[in-house]
């Protein structure tokens, strides 16, 4: 076990750092609309032309092919730069669907996107959720009637992020009529200007749209646009769940270290006050994401389901950051201003992308190996 | 090179072996006996107490990572903290250039237990038969000897292990002080240990929560039960991996060690207490008995949480400081 760096690898730090402290924007991310999308092309592009982009992605793809190390030592870069928000409209295409049709997708599906992804040309969103079918994904109802060469699609997705600024999607529909549960889906691309599809924002508690309803009536998508085989949809899905080992997912986690140290620069708590002592264990439990990130990107082999130890950790532990800026902002906190925003924001870390009570069952079962509840 | 946190080879047979050798000689049914002492023999052999010592001093040349893997490996066994106190006294002596006292106490010749020393309350745990004590005051460890102790038998937490109350703190002298690198490898070793505690109560719930039937199944399939036991595999996560984390930063006397140690030694006793007070939770009654092992997980938290006193963890400088706020 070892956190030593060759010199090669310090001078990529210090490349990376002079980079961002060169080309980070100064004005923050619009918070919604075309103008946000527009800033997120924008700045992947910049990534792009400097082989910042698909920084997972395998060179064969236009990706670089970091090691794990790379990975590691640029988001901390990226994080201690304050560079814009990795999960901003930009996030599902790099991290999902971009490694999605790495892994499962037809020639022609590889070259006509991902360049696109990688050069901040396209911006794709992930419609699995609906109205019926949340934490239970498995029940999910929108159907995809093949006909002659094209599936017709009908139903309804919620929750779906950047769904009103986004040009594809990552949809997730019933194929085989009569099938049940995780049997008979399809994961298919879906082009977001095809007529039948209507896409309603959905304003967040936030108050801002990020998220929005999609309506599909009779929405004719070509066959040629499922990935991974049609019916075997959830085989599909469940692919990139394996890639999420490495995503700038990190960023998020590593970030907390750099919100903790903003934190206690706002609070500047008095030595053995009860301020002190709260901040000091954020402090140390961001240290201790941060150990659990190094730890679930470089230890070999992967132990499965360990990432839902550290995203557990790190969903909870931004909410306690957070709701703690508020007290210490008191009656300030009333106001909108970024630590406000953020702490509103917080309250999705726990439901967006499985529930923390998902991933405690997640957990339990499958790395305690206690017995599983009734499933439908 | 690159990072990488891939176990070695070495690490795993130290453990390997140094697993058998607590399984034959500590198993945790010896605590049953609240009067049982530790004794030190078997680690002494084993060469427990000067495993990261350089050769030249006569120790295995191993590293502050695998001494913190093993001492995670005590925790779970529920040693008296006399095998901290002697790692930690045979480095004090031979810092102070005491060679031989460092040899005898790394040969188990010389016994030395664990103590603390706070404003008003002056304790040595399982002091019977102990020559010296490391004590852990407000302001760092000390290796005094016990010679002229003035000391008297004490009850421990709910009737728990054996324990002295020091009358007059005075009369052990002030001895040797610990350098800030064996004060270091005190909150390392001390955090490893709670670790240890938090897994073995993890293991023990866990393995209940999967055998103990009620309403005709397992309680584990209760989703109550299964978040407490998700909680506990939790903290356990969180401390190891910061635990590694913080052992490869003290071996490799990097920067920001004194941080990492600091964070480790502020999240390892609260995961310990949080899994012994839940393990408790999921024994039921059985839980809350004497009879049963599960209430000594809890002791054994608190006795470490207060050999490891606590530090200004905030005026330590981060790491992933913001780089904006880094001066040039
Ligand atoms: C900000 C945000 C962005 C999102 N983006 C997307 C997106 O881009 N694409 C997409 O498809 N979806 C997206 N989602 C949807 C998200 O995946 C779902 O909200 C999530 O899976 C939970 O489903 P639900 O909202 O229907 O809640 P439900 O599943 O109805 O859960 C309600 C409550 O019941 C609990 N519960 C449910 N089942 C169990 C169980 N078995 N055991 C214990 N408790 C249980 C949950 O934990 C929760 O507390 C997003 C959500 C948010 C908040």
């Amino acid at each position: 076990m070892m956190l030593e760096l060759a010199p090669e690898d310090v001078a990529f730090r210090l490349n990376a750092r002079d980079w961002l402290k060169a080309n980070v924007p100064a004005a923050p991310a619009p918070h919604e609309g075309h103008p946000s999308r527009e800033y997120a092309l924008e700045w992947l592009a910049r990534l792009h032309a400097s082989g910042w982009s698909g920084l997972a992605w395998p060179a064969d793809y236009g990706g670089q092919g970091l090691s794990p190390t790379r990975m590691i030592l640029w988001y901390e870069e990226y994080v201690r730069a304050r560079a814009p928000s990795a999960l901003d409209c930009t996030f599902v295409a790099l991290n999902h669907a971009g490694p999605t049709l790495i892994a499962c997708g037809t020639e022609r599906q590889k070259t006509f996107h991902l360049p696109r992804i990688l050069e901040g040309r396209s911006i794709w969103c992930q419609g699995f959720s609906e109205p019926g079918a949340g934490s239970d994904l498995a029940s999910l109802k929108t159907t995809g009637r093949v006909d002659g060469d094209h599936i017709v699609v009908n139903g309804q997705k919620i929750w779906s992020s950047f769904a009103h600024i986004a040009d594809y999607q990552e949809l997730l529909i019933r194929t085989e009529p009569g099938s049940a549960r995780n049997k008979g889906l399809s994961w298919v691309i879906c082009d977001m200007t095809l007529p039948g599809i209507t896409i309603r924002p959905i304003c967040n508690m936030a108050g801002v749209s990020h998220f929005a309803e999609v309506f599909y009536d009779d929405v004719r998508i070509p066959l040629s646009e499922i990935v991974g085989g049609l019916h075997n949809g959830w085989n599909t899905a469940m692919t990139t769940l394996g890639i999420e080992r490495r995503t700038a997912a990190m960023t998020l986690q590593l970030e907390l270290s750099v919100k903790i140290e903003e934190l206690i620069d706002l609070a500047r708590p008095a030595p053995g006050t009860a301020a002190a002592e709260i901040l000091s264990d954020l402090r140390a439990e961001a240290a201790a994401v941060r150990a659990m990130t190094y730890r679930t990107a470089l230890r070999e082999p992967a132990t499965p389901f360990d990432g839902s130890l550290v995203r557990l950790s790190y969903a909870e532990l931004a909410q306690r950051i957070h709701r703690t800026a508020v007290d210490i902002l008191g009656a300030g906190a009333l106001a909108e201003g970024p630590w406000v925003h953020d702490y509103l924001e917080s309250y999705s870390e726990t439901i967006a992308g499985g529930t923390a009570e998902i991933q405690r069952n997640i957990i339990a079962e499958r790395i305690l190996g206690l017995p599983r509840e009734a499933r439908a | 090179m690159s990072y990488d946190l891939t176990p070695g080879e070495e690490l795993t047979h130290i453990l390997y072996a140094a697993q058998s050798l607590l399984d034959a000689n500590y198993p945790l049914d010896r605590l049953r006996d609240s009067a049982h002492v530790d004794g030190m023999a078997p680690l002494a052999d084993f060469g427990a107490f000067l495993l990261s010592l350089p050769e030249e001093s006569g120790g295995a040349g191993f590293s502050a990572l695998e001494e913190a893997h093993l001492h995670a490996a005590l925790g779970r066994h529920l040693l008296a903290p006399t095998a901290l106190a002697s790692t930690l006294a045979a480095r004090i002596a031979l810092e102070t250039g005491r060679d031989g006292l460092a040899q005898a106490i790394a040969s188990g010749e010389t016994r030395v237990c664990a103590g603390v020393s706070t404003r008003n309350d002056h304790f040595l745990f399982e002091p019977d038969g102990a020559a010296m004590a490391v004590i852990r005051t407000d302001d760092g460890l000390n290796l005094v000897g016990l010679k002229d102790a003035e000391m008297e038998p004490a009850t421990a937490m709910g009737h728990g292990r054996p324990l002295s109350r020091l009358k007059d703190v005075r009369s052990v002298g002030n001895g040797f002080k610990a350098d800030e690198e064996t004060a270091r490898l005190h909150a390392l070793l001390t955090s490893a240990q709670l670790l240890g505690v938090a897994r073995a109560a993890r293991d023990l719930a866990v393995d209940y929560a999967g055998t103990r039937e009620q309403f005709g199944r397992p309680i584990g399939s209760f989703q109550a039960i299964k978040h407490h036991c998700a909680n506990m595999a939790i903290g356990v996560e969180m401390v190891s991996a910061q635990l590694d984390m913080a052992a490869i930063a003290v071996r490799d006397g990097r920067e920001d060690a004194a941080f990492q140690t600091a964070a480790l030694a502020r999240l390892a006793p609260r995961v310990a207490l949080q899994n012994a007070r839940l393990c408790i939770q999921i024994h039921g009654g059985i839980g809350f008995s004497a009879e049963a092992d599960v209430q000594l997980f809890l002791k054994q938290a608190h006795l470490l949480r207060n050999y490891l006193g606590a530090t200004d963890f905030l005026s330590l400088p981060s790491p992933m400081f913001p780089l904006a706020k880094v001066p040039a």
